[in-house]
């Protein structure tokens, strides 16, 4: 005879990606190479939300450029999910994303009980709008405050000022680090960044990895609301030294 | 995925005779990627560590190495086998493995699945077979810590199961360490690791294995967790504070008979509800002591033998339900009813023996510790199993396993044989003098 049919009971873990669609992305392929990196990522994630019994992994996301729409409404079970290929076009509503994003957190619709929240900001340039009014309103969600913030720079126009004010404050340690922005040079590197948050990084949000003393990566002492598991060796693909690819 | 060495190549070794084909990646952790490989025909796994992994951990190659010496402590164990170096250059093309080293172990079967599978709802697996992964999890720990090594990082990711036999491995045997020596720096998986290991009062040691062993043994048994009960409910985010304080400070096992102020949720937390209540006392009187006094004070948990003991008094004492069909697991002394639909137990035929008795239900098995006390529960190779009749399963016979030919008498009193493979009625049987010892057929 089997084994009950019960399970542990799982929470959700919302990630939510929010995606630079201004003008500028429609340069050099970078649209596509977001695209393409999204898309690629998803048999991943899904992979590692089938090993986490205690998440459920809901995926949404949010393009913005004249305004912030969602692009992906619904939180969608990422063993469901279809990426519809964004588009570029228009300036950088940044702070109108972070609002629609706010609204999301908050409860309802936010669940009562949950795991923290992913939120994956990917930018190639400036906000254009009041993106300081946008990340206060955020950041004024308990459910924002908890949240992974993580945040990718596609080329070298990025405001990474911006980018680390969303993150939080800067890690006082020099060198590549999750909590400053990931800066992606290439479609190879946009491509490892991605799969790392949408990996790793949901890995250790839903379920707990192994832990290590070393201070920095986030002991059993350390204030860090997640520990955030190590960047991926991107430094390894000697093609990353050669310069932009792509752009 | 980027792989460190690439796949289809045979490249050489530092300490192999013979250059080592990569037949493939089979996937990346944050420590480093493991390959299936091929050496002089055998097939094999390899790890290799990422550069900064092994600068993180200066140890780990001496632990490596001691492993490798010492040799594993029995073959549920995906042990280091040999340490692998690059030879000066042969890396050359790529270059971030060449700052590594690897190990190579043994390459884990496909019919084995990660652990987390079960706990997760996602796999058919009877409760025999379970309690079967159980008990040889209990007995590798057993063997492990007599070593007088400790493994540090018990949880469901470093086991897999085999759902057809409950037949275990253990893999990322990397922490091994000496008990006591500890020199690595892993600590163990929060929501597995001990109290005083979680909030930094001690190091992972023998001592804190068993109280992970408890953890994983219980999520097995119930596909729950020992701590979630009231208190995660008052839980918005399950983050990491909110982790140390449910398996830390507050911990307070759901079960405790003397505080029942985390007692499971009837919705929240079924699965505990379900599944607890299948276990007979004795088997749940060890998870009391290690969640309770043993919280604390790491002397009061459940020691292996103990775990080994108990969970095979639990199959011997396995019992199909007659109107459902369940498994089910009554004391000799506490029949009660079945968990699953309500029915009572009625007595069952028994199978009285030098030391044990064992309920007859098709799939319980005589093992060699029911026939001699000195050898020590083990449940590999049995002597005896208890089998349904092919075309009717309604009867019962028990099946020598043994290589010597037994011989036994009816109830009327007629003499029988019993060749190896063999099995015979139980429903006639009075006695059987196996080549261990006798059997005697006990009727309710
Ligand atoms: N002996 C083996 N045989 C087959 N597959 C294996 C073996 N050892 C590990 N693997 C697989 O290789 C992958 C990576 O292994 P592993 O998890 O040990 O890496 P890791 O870097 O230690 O990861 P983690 O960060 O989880 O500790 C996993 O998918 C694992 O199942
Ligand atoms: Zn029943």
């Amino acid at each position: 005879m089997p084994f009950p049919n019960v399970r542990l009971s799982n929470r959700p873990l919302h990630f939510i990606y929010l995606c630079d669609c201004s003008g500028s992305m429609a340069a050099q392929g970078k649209m596509q190479a977001l695209n393409q990196a999204i898309r690629q990522s998803l048999p991943g994630m899904a992979e590692v939300a089938r090993e986490n019994p205690e998440a459920r992994v809901l995926v949404r996301a949010v393009r913005f450029a004249d305004q912030a729409a969602w692009h992906l409404a619904e939180a969608t079970p990422v063993q469901q999910l279809q990426w519809r290929d964004l588009e570029a076009g228009g300036i950088t509503a940044m702070g109108d994303a972070l609002n629609l994003v706010a609204d999301a957190l908050q409860s309802p619709p936010m669940e009562e009980r949950a795991l923290p929240p992913v939120l994956v900001l990917i930018s190639d340039g400036q906000p254009t709008d009041d993106f300081d009014a946008g990340l206060a309103n955020l950041m004024r969600r308990p459910w924002a405050q908890k949240a992974v913030r993580l945040a990718i720079a596609m080329g070298h126009d990025a405001d990474l000022e911006v980018l680390q004010q969303f993150i939080g404050p800067e890690p006082s340690a020099h060198g590549k680090s999750p909590r400053r922005p990931l800066q992606a040079s290439n479609a190879t590197t946009l491509a490892q960044y991605i799969q790392w948050a949408s990996t790793a990084v949901v890995g250790a949000a839903s379920m707990p990895a192994s832990r290590v003393t070393a201070a920095d990566a986030g002991g059993p002492n350390s204030p860090a609301n997640i520990p955030l598991p190590d960047l991926p060796p991107t430094l390894l693909d000697p093609s990353d030294d050669v310069g932009p690819l792509v752009w | 995925m980027n792989w460190l060495l690439p796949e289809g190549a045979s490249l050489p070794f530092a300490g192999l005779e013979q250059p080592l084909r990569i037949e493939q990646g089979l996937g990346g952790g944050s420590q480093g990627q493991v390959f299936a490989v091929q050496l002089g025909g055998e097939r094999l796994a390899l790890k290799w560590y990422f550069p900064a992994c092994i600068g993180r951990d200066p140890q780990l190659r001496e632990r490596l190495q001691q492993s490798i010496r010492l040799g594993a402590p029995n073959r549920d164990f995906l042990w280091p086998l040999a340490l692998l170096d690059p030879i000066p250059g042969s890396l050359g093309r790529f270059p971030a493995a060449a700052g590594g080293f690897g190990y190579l172990m043994g390459l884990r079967p496909d019919a084995f699945v990660g652990a987390h599978r079960h706990a997760g709802g996602d796999l058919a697996i009877s409760l025999q077979c379970v309690l079967k992964a159980c008990f040889h999890l209990a007995e590798a720990f057993h063997q492990l810590h007599l070593k007088g090594l400790c493994y540090k990082d018990v949880s469901l990711g470093n086991l897999f199961l085999d759902p057809s036999s409950g037949g275990i491995l253990i893999c990322d045997n990397d922490n091994v360490d000496v008990d006591g020596q500890s020199s690595g720096s892993v600590l163990g998986t929060p929501g597995f690791m001990a109290p005083e290991v979680l909030l930094g009062q001690a190091k992972p040691s023998a001592r804190s294995d068993l109280f992970s062993l408890a953890v994983l043994l219980f999520r097995l048994l119930t596909r729950h967790d020992p701590f979630r009960g009231q208190r995660e409910l008052a839980i918005r985010c399950l983050d990491e504070p909110a982790r140390r304080r449910l398996y830390g400070d507050e911990a307070l096992f759901i079960f405790d008979p003397n505080d029942p102020r985390n007692r499971p949720d009837p919705i929240e937390h079924s699965a505990a509800l379900i599944t607890w209540p299948i276990y007979p006392a004795g088997l749940q009187r060890l998870f009391e002591q290690s969640f309770g006094p043993g919280l604390r004070q790491s002397e009061q948990r459940t020691l292996t033998g103990q775990w080994k003991q108990a969970i095979s008094l639990c199959l011997d004492q396995r019992q199909l339900c007659s109107h459902c069909g369940q498994e089910t697991f009554p004391a000799a002394d506490a029949p009660g009813a079945c968990w699953s639909c309500g029915t009572p137990l009625p007595e069952p035929l028994r199978l009285r023996l030098p030391h044990g008795l064992v309920s007859a239900a098709a799939g319980n098995e005589l093992q060699p510790h029911h026939f001699d006390p000195l050898v020590g529960e083990a449940i590999r190779e049995p002597l005896a199993r208890l089998v349904a009749h092919p075309s009717d399963p309604a009867l019962l016979g028990l099946q020598n396993l043994s290589t010597s030919r037994w011989r036994g008498r009816t109830t009327s009193g007629q003499s029988i044989e019993l060749d190896p493979g063999k099995t015979c009625n139980l429903s006639a049987l009075q006695q059987i003098d196996s080549s261990a010892g006798a059997i005697l057929v006990l009727r309710p």
